[in-house]
């Protein structure tokens, strides 16, 4: 039972998640006190689990299949392999001992990056740190496994540009159609309020919901036995989700206000319509870009993408592209460094993993 | 969550309040004229500046009124702030008018007679842009969207600022340039600063308003 121990890896990485994710949903709402802190973390702690249990073992597969591909779950094969010799229970081991490390190298990365005050992404990180470990062990003198690996890394590299471009996209979107058919129709500064109130509780509530749809997957899908033969710990899709999502549900509630206040307060510049359908757009983006790309993308780069989006409605003035600059270091750095580091640990212990 | 109480009891507080400091506005220009005709005695004065002492409590008290109630409203926590700045910045208008009719009932002061048309033209603008001030606030509660779109009512607001301002800078240069001791003329400018205030207390009132437009403006 004790192996169930190497579980604590990955929940504690989903209550991190929880503690940071939790500022995209309801940041700005609870800084700037349209939202009461009491409140959110209840939408967004009932609402991740939802996300988590209804949608997210979509990604569960997914991110699983990209583990297997880069050896840090076992194949069908390797299953078989252990079968034929009686080593399951190793295998089983190896396993989970795995998905400890990449979680270690992912939570490093996250601990490391926000010390030096870069911008970093959990979700990348863990992919990145995947990868890495896949690239450690990849036989590049057979062109399947480049086929295998190439794709992988390019469809990895297109959320890049591709979710914080759809975001925007939404995003702009979103505030044109409000300035041209919704402000007109706001006759007091009361409707005004109200507005923003409901705008925020919907948004918050949908991001939330989109947070544990992309983030349980990257939580707990390590730990999911995709060969239905006992070689990891958790063998349903829904309830390794499940377990994902209130993981990053106990993020939320026990230790998310400071970064929520923050987040919220830093970001809190633009107007409160526009808060709120960025957070909205963010959200649709990460549901659509989730099921279409099949892997959990960053809801960082989400808000990155809507906040700019949201500020080409009102001319390119209205854009910083100075914040490019850190943004992209980002959006790289994250899964590099985690992938890099993983890439280390791997070949560090070929000796027991590969063997 | 979302209070289901009607806007109707901060809004009409407001414009109350709004009112309150009108009269009291009402009440100084009625002083001033008052004070600045030589025939006026001084009981008269005192009798006037009495009764804008008066205005000025019932803005008071009016303000204390919109305070209060504020809590029990869906108004957003910023939304409220900046009801209560603006509120409390009209009464500074009102607090003003107070003091400076104290003052100069107090002092037994009385403006040069070379002077009486500027000061009560100062006056004649300050008030006017009060009036599009309180305009102004009222679309706030009915008007909000083509406040949004169209707030040039607030470059009026500065535009008479500007105006007076432009007296003030020649009244000043009137004063220390007249053969009279130092004191005096230290003293007649002290009164044209407290009475160009006013217009300045209207003008920073505008931009609040302005910056809460903006920072709404989708």
């Amino acid at each position: 039972m004790w192996i169930y121990l190497l579980l604590f890896a990955g929940l504690f990485m989903g209550w991190s998640l929880g503690t940071n994710d939790a500022a995209n949903a309801f940041g700005t709402a609870v800084a700037t006190r349209v939202i009461s802190f009491r409140t959110a973390i209840i939408i967004i702690a009932v609402l991740v689990i939802i996300g988590a249990l209804f949608l997210g073992y979509q990604n569960i597969t997914e991110v699983a299949g990209l583990a297997t591909n880069n050896e840090v779950m076992a194949s069908e094969e390797d299953v078989e392999d252990a079968e034929e010799k009686g080593t399951m229970a190793d295998l089983r081991l190896k396993s989970a001992l795995k998905a400890a490390i990449i979680f270690a190298c992912a939570g490093l990365t996250v601990f490391v990056m926000s010390f030096l005050k870069f911008p970093v992404s959990a979700n990348q990180s863990i992919t990145g740190a995947i990868i890495g470990w896949g690239l450690c062990y990849a036989d590049y003198s057979n062109p399947a496994v480049l086929d295998v690996n190439l794709p992988q890394i390019g469809k990895f590299a297109a959320t890049w540009l591709l979710n914080p471009l759809g975001a925007g996209i939404i995003s702009f979107c979103l505030v044109f159609v409000f300035k041209k058919l919704f402000e007109k129709k706001l006759s007091s500064l009361a409707a005004y309020d109200k507005l923003v109130k409901i705008g925020y509780l919907i948004a918050g509530a949908f991001a939330s919901f989109s947070i544990g749809m992309n983030s349980s997957a990257n939580v707990t899908a390590l730990y999911y036995d995709a060969t239905g033969k006992g070689a990891n710990l958790l063998t349903d899709a829904r309830l390794t989700a499940t377990i994902g999502g209130i993981a990053i549900a106990i993020g939320v509630l026990t230790f998310s206000k400071r970064v929520m206040m923050t987040v919220g307060g830093s970001i809190a510049e633009i107007s409160q319509v526009d808060g709120f359908l960025v957070i909205i757009a963010m959200a649709l983006t990460v549901v659509i870009m989730g099921n279409w790309m099949g892997i959990p993308v960053s809801t960082s780069q989400a808000v990155v993408g809507a906040v700019i989006g949201a500020g080409l409605v009102g001319g390119v003035k209205n854009v910083h592209f100075g914040v490019f600059k850190r943004i992209a270091i980002a959006w790289v750095s994250s899964p590099t460094v985690a992938g890099l580091l993983a890439y280390g640990v791997a070949f560090c212990t070929r000796g027991y993993f590969g063997a | 969550m979302l209070s289901k109480r009607p806007h109707k009891n901060v809004n009409t507080l407001i414009m109350e309040e709004i009112k309150d400091v009108k009269s009291c506005l009402i009440g100084f220009e009625s002083f001033m004229r008052a004070a600045v005709t030589p025939q006026t005695v001084h009981e008269t004065l005192v009798t006037l500046s009495d009764g804008v002492c008066d205005a000025e409590a019932a803005a008071d008290g009016s303000l204390r009124r919109m305070i209060d109630s504020l809590s029990n409203t869906a108004f957003l926590p910023a939304t409220r702030s900046e009801l209560i700045d603006i509120a409390t910045g009209c009464d500074r208008v009102a607090n003003k008018c107070e003091h400076t009719a104290k003052m100069i009932v107090l002092q037994r002061f009385r403006f040069p007679e070379e002077f009486n048309d500027d000061v009560m033209k100062i006056l004649s603008i300050t008030h006017e842009q009060f009036e599009i001030l309180e305009q102004s606030i009222s679309s706030l509660f009915s008007d909000f969207s083509d406040l949004l779109k169209d707030h040039s009512i607030l470059d009026e607001i500065r535009a008479h600022e500007t105006q007076v301002d432009i007296i003030e800078t020649t009244l000043y240069e009137r004063i220390f340039t007249r053969d009279t001791p130092l004191a005096e003329k230290t003293q007649t400018a002290h009164f044209v600063e407290l009475l160009c205030d006013l217009s300045d207390i209207i003008e920073n009132l505008a931009d609040k308003i302005q910056i809460m437009l903006i920072t709404r403006k989708a």
